[in-house]
């Protein structure tokens, strides 16, 4: 397959701000990336770095008094000209035929996302009914052959029952059923495994990676949890503060870090195996309160590489660098090279 | 028994009464903690670990006894070097106790008052036990915060003004402000983000050398267990099911349920893409347990003995402790950096 045809989805200089009373946060300030077809990528980050408003932004699911401020957000369909879905009307018909159907999400709380009042079969119906011509005797088949896929017992039976009487795997079991019905080309998955056990999580990762095999779609795994990244995904988006810092192939990113901010995130986990090895090595500081946005770059007040005098004055650029690799820190010129290295 | 272990944990039970119908008639127990026993060496990190609703959480708060046990024991050294028996103490008799152990909990967004100053929440625990009062106690909070990391001018300001991780310190503070001897630290990392989560473990490490404190460190993080804890205890439905140095636990153990639970965690290294054992269903309901063993409907090497027979725990090697029939014949896999 060539490069322009498997493009799924390109995120260019998007911003996402919610105008408060106490002034403007800047939830996402530029977020710059692509999803191709059939690939899993994932977006880590610490808790308000902007990762699950850049998910919302793209299916315009953002509350006010957020509002995609500027940037465009490319939706590629086989054989036609792309769409910019920041532009179309979060109510029109255009945006609520394409969320659904062609981009899906699950959420991090299956008992909250789900109704309580109503029966898993008829919450996967009603997103089948919504988007396919069919009878409502086959949006239950539908709906039933949908959750024997995703590893439920008994699907006949658990089809007629309430998020409630369910466990908090086979609730998210549920969640991914609905999400895949109607066949989505991109999944995206804000926190799926966050609420559940280790041995539970194991379940779900191996579940939606041999359904995005059956389905042919691209997942977009937001999570601050770095195993999950690295066993599940080929690209990687690190974000801080609203800001992509860097974009890498997963074996890249964990071996050969581009961004201060990736090395000490990697630096400061306790890895299984290796814990004993000496004391962790946490970032100093902590992330900064939105609505004061460090001056220069974002992460210079915790950057052990932070350069006096630049850093917290010039704001970096997105850096593509020849590999296909981007990062955003001034350490690497608009050429590429490592100052020093090359 | 004389031994020289801080808290020695005989056959404790936690059963929660179902209640149902008009009248509240019990028809059931959820049996939370079902015949734990435990040592607790004096100076020592002991890691619990398990998934949720195994009992993890009861097992700490019936030690710091919010809960009363529905049985078993719960032997206390004091600073004489007596024996006391917790579980059976009254309230009004518990009170010199609740000085020496204390708690630091999940969420530091929930435990802490939000009317309350930071200097009422350290504070309260002297004024509660008429340790200082006055300008004796606003000295010792300031003393306080400033070894948890936070500036003693921010005292009179209210928990919304901090962070998570800064909350997680008050937390702490309030918890050391009695000088206890044993500290349950129930999830204390969980809810911080990773770059935040390191400077709390190593906060604790160092509290631990400087005021030797024992730990028992609840989690459900297995590698911040490997990194914090000496010791660990895995549960499993109200059991235990294996405890031993970490270093053994991890890279070699005993129980098919550790072993799982292990494979479990994802590595953060793409190039070690390991051995996954997948557990079929779910953590049995501790309510209506399996007859035998209660991890046998998962387990992979369960046969006739194990759906009968409940193991008990038993020392396979020097301080290795494992309740399972055949955990001197299975050859299980640890986890390799």
């Amino acid at each position: 397959m060539n490069k322009q045809t498997d493009l799924l989805l390109e995120v260019k200089a998007l911003r996402t701000h919610f105008l408060m009373d106490e002034g403007t946060v800047k939830a996402v300030e530029g977020a710059d990336f692509t999803v191709r077809r059939g690939q899993t990528v994932g977006v880590v980050g610490e808790s308000g770095c902007g990762k699950s408003v850049t998910a919302f932004s793209i299916l315009q699911l953002v509350e006010k008094p957020g509002r995609i401020v500027g940037g465009e957000i490319l939706w590629y369909r086989q054989g036609q000209a792309p769409v910019d879905l920041a532009r179309l009307n979060p109510r029109g018909a255009e945006m609520r035929a394409i969320r659904g159907a062609e981009i899906a999400m699950i959420f991090q709380e299956p008992m909250v996302s789900l109704s309580p009042v109503h029966t898993i079969g008829a919450q996967i119906s009603e997103v089948i009914l919504l988007h396919q011509r069919c009878t409502k005797e086959e949006a239950r088949r539908l709906s039933t052959e949908m959750l024997g896929k995703v590893g439920i017992p008994h699907p006949e039976q658990r089809v007629d029952t309430y998020p409630f009487q369910l466990s908090g795997g086979m609730r998210q079991r549920a969640m991914i059923a609905m999400a895949l019905s109607c066949n989505p080309s991109l999944l995206i998955a804000d926190e799926p495994t966050t609420a559940l056990d280790v041995t539970t999580q194991a379940q779900i990762m191996e579940l939606m990676l041999s359904l995005q095999h059956e389905f042919g779609m691209a997942i977009m795994l937001i999570t601050h949890n770095l195993g999950v990244v690295a066993e599940t995904c080929q690209q990687v988006i690190v974000m801080y503060l609203g800001e992509i810092v860097e974009q890498s192939p997963v074996d890249a990113l964990f071996h050969d870090p581009l961004h201060p901010y990736t090395e000490a995130l990697l630096r400061s986990i306790p890895v299984l195996g290796r814990s004993k090895a000496g004391k962790l090595d946490p970032i100093k500081g902590a992330v900064p309160d939105p609505y004061n946005r460090p001056p220069g770059c974002a992460f210079h007040p915790r950057c052990a590489k932070a350069m006096a005098g630049r850093c917290e004055v010039e704001r970096p650029e997105l850096v593509y660098l020849p590999d296909g690799r981007t990062v955003r820190c001034l350490l690497y010129p608009r050429a590429g090279a490592k100052i020093g290295e090359a | 028994m004389t031994t020289d272990d801080l808290l020695t944990i005989t056959d404790l039970k936690m059963h929660f009464p179902i209640r149902k119908g008009f009248r509240s008639q019990v028809v059931g127990y959820v049996k939370a903690v079902d015949d734990v026993s435990l040592a607790i060496r004096p100076g020592e990190t002991l890691g619990l670990v398990g998934e949720s609703g195994c009992g993890k959480t009861t097992v700490g708060r019936c030690i710091a006894r919010a809960y009363t046990p529905t049985a078993g024991q719960i032997l206390f050294k004091d600073e004489r070097g007596q024996d006391v028996n917790l579980a059976l103490l009254a309230e009004a008799a518990l009170k010199p106790y609740r000085r020496q152990i204390r708690m630091i909990f999940q969420d530091p967004y929930a435990s802490l008052n939000p009317r309350m100053t930071v200097l009422d929440i350290v504070g309260e625990p002297l004024r509660v036990h008429q340790v200082a009062q006055g300008k004796a106690l606003e000295e010792r909070v300031a003393s306080l915060l400033k070894r948890v990391g936070l500036r003693p001018e921010y005292m009179r300001r209210y928990p919304h003004a901090f962070s998570g991780g800064q909350r997680q310190r008050i937390g702490i503070a309030r918890a050391l402000a009695l000088e206890p001897r044993l500290v349950i630290a129930d999830e204390a990392v969980s809810a911080l983000d990773v770059s935040v989560q390191a400077q709390i473990l190593n906060l604790l490490e160092e509290l631990q050398d400087e005021f030797k404190l024992t730990y028992i460190f609840i989690s459900h993080d297995l590698s911040v267990v490997e990194y914090i804890a000496d010791r660990v205890a895995v549960m499993y439905v109200g059991k235990l099911v294996e405890v031993t140095d970490t270093g053994r636990l991890f890279g070699a153990p005993k129980h098919p349920y550790t072993e799982a639970l292990l494979s479990a965690v994802p590595k953060p290294d793409p190039r070690l893409k390991s051995k996954r054992i997948m557990l079929e269903g779910d953590v049995a309901d501790p309510a209506r347990p399996p007859a035998g063993c209660y991890f046998h409907p998962r387990c992979h090497f369960a046969q006739e003995q194990c759906q009968t027979e409940v193991p008990a725990l038993r020392e396979v090697g020097t301080g290795h402790w494992v309740s399972c029939h055949f955990a001197h014949q299975l050859q299980l896999q640890g986890v390799t950096a």
